[in-house]
């Protein structure tokens, strides 16, 4: 058996740590969850010289072991848990040489835990304009440890990390403070109590709420001696601790760090002049996100309009080749076009992505945070929601969790609660399909009306997100301490590998994910679609051919309302048919009305749903568009898309909530049903109302 | 004087950060007494302060800097 | 016999997605454990 090393990668955010991670194991990786918590869990696997295998565990990225968030108790909880089986072998703590000193707490702090760890120090590239120059081996001798200078932007020093790390049992555990010089009355008092254990740890989970191994907080508690240490005085020891660490730090950094201010330029300040500028600040921020809903809608078309007729040319193949039947059907009829309508997607989310990624790695996403924040408070909202609004553009999931750095309860949960009102990646389907059919072509100003129809959609959803923001900021009677603390990083060129990782991995997940559950829905929709009860359905020919024979048709004619006949008496015909009186006031039948019910799951399934009944209804191999077209209003003479009812299905999905992924994550979110449950009456009761309104004003 | 009485580009020693209203994390990024502050830049509509703390650029509120001692410093 | 194949073929997938989709929506929701009633979640 080849020797295995367990290596957790440990770093604040901002110091290139993903970066790190990339380079020792390239695209060997593999993101899941935390069990039981939605923390993003990166691992990967790196080879080591003479057969070793190093598991590598990116952890979140924490400013200290004093955990603020859910993401960083992740950190602590592993890191005090001997007996977790991602407890590491050795750490590798990633710092940036510009923010060394203060990169350099977590590394004290973890070397008190008594792990063996390595520093690394990142963007070593960046020293000679910084004009920083380091002493590693006081470094080394100080910190008692081994550091491994690095540029992952220009690949340097990723092998001496290997050989460290391959060499990690020659590594010193000595922590780098005595942690009872803080106080030493109360921390010999502790370590009399529990003799066998380490004093750090002990103190970290006083002050943390974990627990490791025997000795849980409430054992502690139980004891009266610390009970009477109230929070007040607890938080003065911390802060007693953070200085003396600065300390330590100081008095390494002193001959290990020196700075040549002669040679540094400062490029930051100009480039936060103008991007942060009252006027030139706004105008930026706007025209970068005139530019990314550009991509999405325009660059975009065209790898999807391929995707689409190439699937639907596929589905024509497969009828021609196989052998006739009913699996045949299935493929054609829904595997096919379901799979399609996840396919398609994946150039607008790998462009969203792209976007997203570039934004986060050049340092301009905090300036954005910085600039919004006055404005955003006003709707009660923080300069932070910028982040999940925007990436809400993307998708709602991941945009929810990216509210956890906002520090106010209250305004965290706001932004949760409005989020999906931003128009995600799944609602473009359901908008580009019906915009294409029922507005008409022509232009304004130089934009097409299409356009800008999109656009005021996406207006729409920021605005109803914002201003149900100001209502709630009235309504909820919360009360939080709400504090604001964001770090402003050095401005970097992104590197080409990190975002491409981001992006491949983000779009494989969400194809994966969404695309298994529009698959399974896809094969059950057909199936439900090709049967039905009783004779209505299995005698439709009969039936329809009895019916009609005073009228003379084509035989094509014909076959086509036999399958008509067939597919209102299968078993979802039958469903769509009882629901049909709710939905009919906004201007729907009873196909839609299943598409809707479908696209609860997800609402691209909207799309593949339509795409799996009106292929089941006609024999003709066409785009999904062209069948939609051709579809007409019975009862009003008028085609079923037109004005009236396009309107009040892009005015329902703009603002329904048609997602059980997101409900099902603001439920882990905000730890309770009552919140998603809102989320779900109110967003939809909104839809109906307008979709109403709108189908009856314009009908 | 406090953090929030600031001008543009003045620089200033921290003196006192023991308020309850000060969050452990900002202490944890430097801002400690005896160490250096320095506002580099105002947000528009006058909050937040974008400020570099012992080599730390960050951005709080006002509401959190009022609660900073300080003392300006002659450099 | 194709005919017979092809409906076996037909309803095994139907199965088989019915049982995927109970197992991702149904199964989890009953294994999330609660976690207390404070803003930062399950520990």
């Amino acid at each position: 058996m080849s020797k295995q090393i367990k290596v957790a990668l440990i770093g604040n955010p901002n110091t290139g740590k993903t970066s790190v991670f990339n380079s020792l194991t390239g695209l060997n990786q593999q993101v899941g969850n935390y069990p039981g918590i939605t923390v993003e869990r990166k691992a990967g696997v790196c080879k080591l010289p003479k057969g070793v295998k190093a598991h590598i565990l990116d952890l979140p990225g924490t400013y200290s072991l004093n955990a603020s968030s859910l993401d960083e108790s992740v950190v602590i909880e592993l890191l005090l848990n001997a007996n977790d089986k991602d407890y590491p072998d050795v750490a590798v703590v990633v710092t940036d040489v510009e923010n060394l000193k203060r990169n350099l707490l977590l590394f004290t702090q973890i070397k008190d835990l008594n792990i063996p760890s390595i520093l690394v120090i990142n963007m070593s590239d960046r020293m000679r304009k910084k004009g920083i120059s380091l002493d590693i081996e006081h470094l080394e001798a100080e910190l008692k440890t081994k550091v491994a200078l690095t540029s992952t932007r220009k690949n340097e020093g990723i092998d001496l990390l290997k050989n460290l790390i391959s060499n990690y049992k020659s590594l010193s555990t000595d922590a780098c403070l005595d942690i009872s010089q803080i106080e030493s009355s109360y921390f010999g008092n502790l370590q009399r109590i529990f003799p066998n254990q380490q004093l750090y740890k002990l103190w970290l989970v006083i002050t943390q709420d974990v627990n490791f191994g025997q000795v849980t907080k409430k054992k502690i508690d139980a004891l009266s001696d610390f009970k009477v240490k109230s929070d007040t005085k607890l938080k003065r020891l911390q802060q007693k601790e953070t200085i003396k660490r600065y300390q330590f730090i100081n008095a390494v950094l002193k001959k290990g760090k020196t700075v040549d201010l002669n040679a540094a330029t400062d490029l930051r300040i100009k480039l936060d002049r103008i991007l942060t500028h009252k006027v030139w600040g706004y105008v930026i921020f706007f025209s970068l996100l005139m530019l990314i809903f550009q991509a999405i809608y325009d660059w975009a078309q065209y790898p999807m309009d391929f995707i689409d007729e190439t699937f639907a040319a596929l589905s024509e193949l497969v009828k021609t080749t196989l052998p006739a039947g009913v699996f045949t059907d299935l493929i054609a009829e829904g595997i096919i076009p379901g799979l399609g309508g996840v396919v398609i997607f994946i150039p607008q989310i790998a462009f969203l992505f792209l976007f997203i990624a570039i934004l986060e790695e050049s340092g301009y996403m905090s300036r954005v945070v910085f600039l919004m924040d006055k404005l955003m408070r006003r709707f009660g909202l923080s300069g932070k929601s910028v982040v999940p609004l925007i990436s809400g553009t993307a998708c709602a999931i991941p945009a929810v969790m990216a509210t956890r750095n906002i520090e106010g309860w209250k305004e965290r949960l706001i932004t949760i609660l409005v989020t999906p009102f931003t128009t995600c990646s799944a609602r473009l389907p359901v908008y580009l399909i019906i915009i294409a059919l029922v507005i008409p072509e022509g232009s304004f100003l130089g934009l097409s009306y299409q356009a800008l129809m999109l656009m005021f959609l996406y207006l729409l959803g920021f605005g109803m997100a914002v201003g149900s923001a100001y209502i709630l900021h009235k309504v909820l009677k919360i009360r939080s301490k709400s504090f604001f603390l964001i770090e402003m990083p050095d401005y970097k060129v992104p590197q080409f590998k990190n975002v491409g990782i981001t992006v491949v991995e983000k779009t494989k997940a969400f194809v994966f994910g969404a695309g298994q559950i529009i698959l399974a829905i896809s094969i059950i929709l057909w199936f439900l679609a090709s049967y039905g009860p009783g004779d209505d359905f299995n005698k439709a020919e009969e039936i329809v051919t009895e019916n009609l024979s005073s009228l003379e048709l084509s035989e094509e004619e014909l076959n086509q309302r036999i399958a008509s006949y067939q597919l209102e008496h299968s078993y979802i015909g039958i469903a769509g048919r009882s629901i049909e009186p709710v939905i009919q006031p906004l201007g729907y039948d009873w196909k839609i009305g299943i598409a809707i019910i479908t696209s609860f799951a997800a609402r691209e399934v909207f799309v593949g749903t339509l795409a799996t009944i009106y292929s089941v209804e006609s024999e003709e191999g066409e785009p999904i568009k062209e069948k939609m077209r051709g579809e007409r209003n019975a009862k009003l003479g008028v085609p079923r898309y037109n004005l009236a009812s396009g309107m009040s299905l892009l005015l329902f999905y703009a603002f329904a909530m048609q997602c059980m992924s997101t409900l099902a994550i603001v439920k882990r979110e905000t730890n309770s049903w009552k919140w998603p449950m809102y989320q779900l009456v109110v967003m939809t009761s909104i839809a109906y109302l307008a979709a109403l309104i709108a189908y009856q004003t314009l009908i | 004087m406090t953090l929030a009485d600031l001008k543009r580009g003045q620089v200033a020693i921290i003196k006192d950060v023991s308020s309850p209203y000060i969050p452990l994390k900002l202490l944890e990024m430097g801002c400690l007494p005896g160490n250096q502050a320095r506002l580099m830049m105002v947000a528009p509509f006058s909050d937040p302060l974008y400020l570099n703390i012992n080599d730390t650029h960050l951005a709080i509120r006002k509401e959190t800097a009022v609660h900073i001692q300080i003392e300006l410093s002659n450099e | 016999m194709n005919d017979i194949i092809q409906n076996i073929l037909v309803f095994t997938s139907v199965g088989i997605a019915v049982y995927f989709l109970l197992k991702k929506f149904v199964i989890p929701a009953k294994a999330t454990k609660s976690c207390g009633h404070d803003d930062c979640g399950c520990h």
